[in-house]
């Protein structure tokens, strides 16, 4: 895929969501239904970037590198850097503005909104390669529930889930 | 920084498209050194990180057309869906404003969302839209009218 396009695909993503991994369901929708990325290549990319450092934001890093190498990671790391960053000059103009309740409920109106868009496609990626064993949905609940709860680091939870491929998934 | 400034900026870092925790390194390194503190502490933040994560994936390029590679995937794909399906419950937990009567309404607004995606087919971006839409005009307002308390 051209750099560029992957460039626009990636900023087009991240400036639309609010939150790491928030950019996903653009993501998924511009890159996995037409065919330019798969679904393993967007699981192992989720699953990179938990286990690596930096913000989870960073997985498009590791997306752009399985769809475009080196430059498409560049790309994502653009991507993933410019678009918060209007918030300084924002902060510095109009910081009474960026504090109203209108801008409150914007913000609020497109997190939830991702949140259940975020289950659409967490639903999806489970399903994504046929109706999931009984282990994968036991598999996908633990893994939830764990993320939820927040006290375990996230690359024990991964490290879980490939034990239990190797382990099941034969 | 003062506390009460930290608070501040961590606030407006919440505003930002995008990953919260870029605007925060920026809006920090601006108070402390200006523009090039801005530079200087998102290129800290970020590039180290951004090296890690190519160099993990290309190791695991190596590996991945492996038979136990592809075994592994099976366990991958329900743990990273479980975990993009907690990530949601914790942004609601993050956003849902306080008070029953608000949190309803916010939680039914990413319902809305779900269904619509997954059950009428709406695209991504529109319902990202109709979310804009809805918070601008109804969801701002933190405490109840009726009470002048805040609540929560």
């Amino acid at each position: 895929m051209d750099p560029l396009l992957l460039l626009l695909v990636f900023l087009k993503a991240s400036a639309l969501s609010i939150g790491g991994l928030s950019s996903l369901p653009l993501l998924r929708a511009d890159l996995v239904t037409p065919g330019i990325a798969t679904d393993e290549q967007v699981v192992q990319a989720i699953a990179i970037g938990r286990v690596s450092t930096g913000p989870n934001g960073l997985y498009i890093v590791s997306l752009g590198y399985l769809v475009g190498g080196i430059a498409g990671a560049g790309m994502a790391l653009v991507a993933a850097t410019l678009p918060p960053l209007v918030v300084v000059p924002a902060a510095a103009l109009a910081r009474k503005w960026l504090l109203t309740e209108r801008v409150a409920g914007l913000v609020r109106g497109v997190a939830l909104a991702t949140a259940g868009l975020l289950v659409a496609t967490g639903l999806g990626i489970v399903g994504a390669s046929g109706v999931p064993a009984w282990w994968q949905i036991a598999l996908a609940a633990a893994a939830a529930a764990l993320t939820y709860r927040g006290t375990l680091h996230p690359a024990f939870v991964i490290a879980i889930g490939a034990a239990a491929g190797l382990a099941l998934g034969r | 920084m003062s506390a009460r400034e930290f608070g501040e900026v961590w606030a407006l870092s919440q505003l930002s498209p995008g990953i919260h925790l870029v605007a925060l390194a920026g809006l920090i390194g601006q108070r402390v050194a200006g523009w090039r503190g801005v530079m200087a502490s998102v290129a800290g933040m970020m590039i180290p990180a951004a090296a890690i994560t190519v160099g993990l994936t290309a190791a695991y390029g190596l590996v991945a057309a492996a038979p136990l590679a592809k075994a592994a995937l099976a366990g991958l794909a329900p743990v990273t869906g479980g975990m993009t399906i907690a990530t949601a419950a914790l942004l609601v937990r993050a956003t849902a404003r306080h008070g029953a009567r608000h949190a309803i309404v916010d939680v039914a607004v990413a319902a809305a969302a779900l269904v619509a995606a997954m059950l009428f087919g709406v695209p991504t971006i529109v319902a990202i839209a109709a979310g804009a839409a809805v918070g601008a005009l109804a969801l701002g307002r933190e405490r109840s009218p009726s009470r002048e308390t805040p609540m929560g």
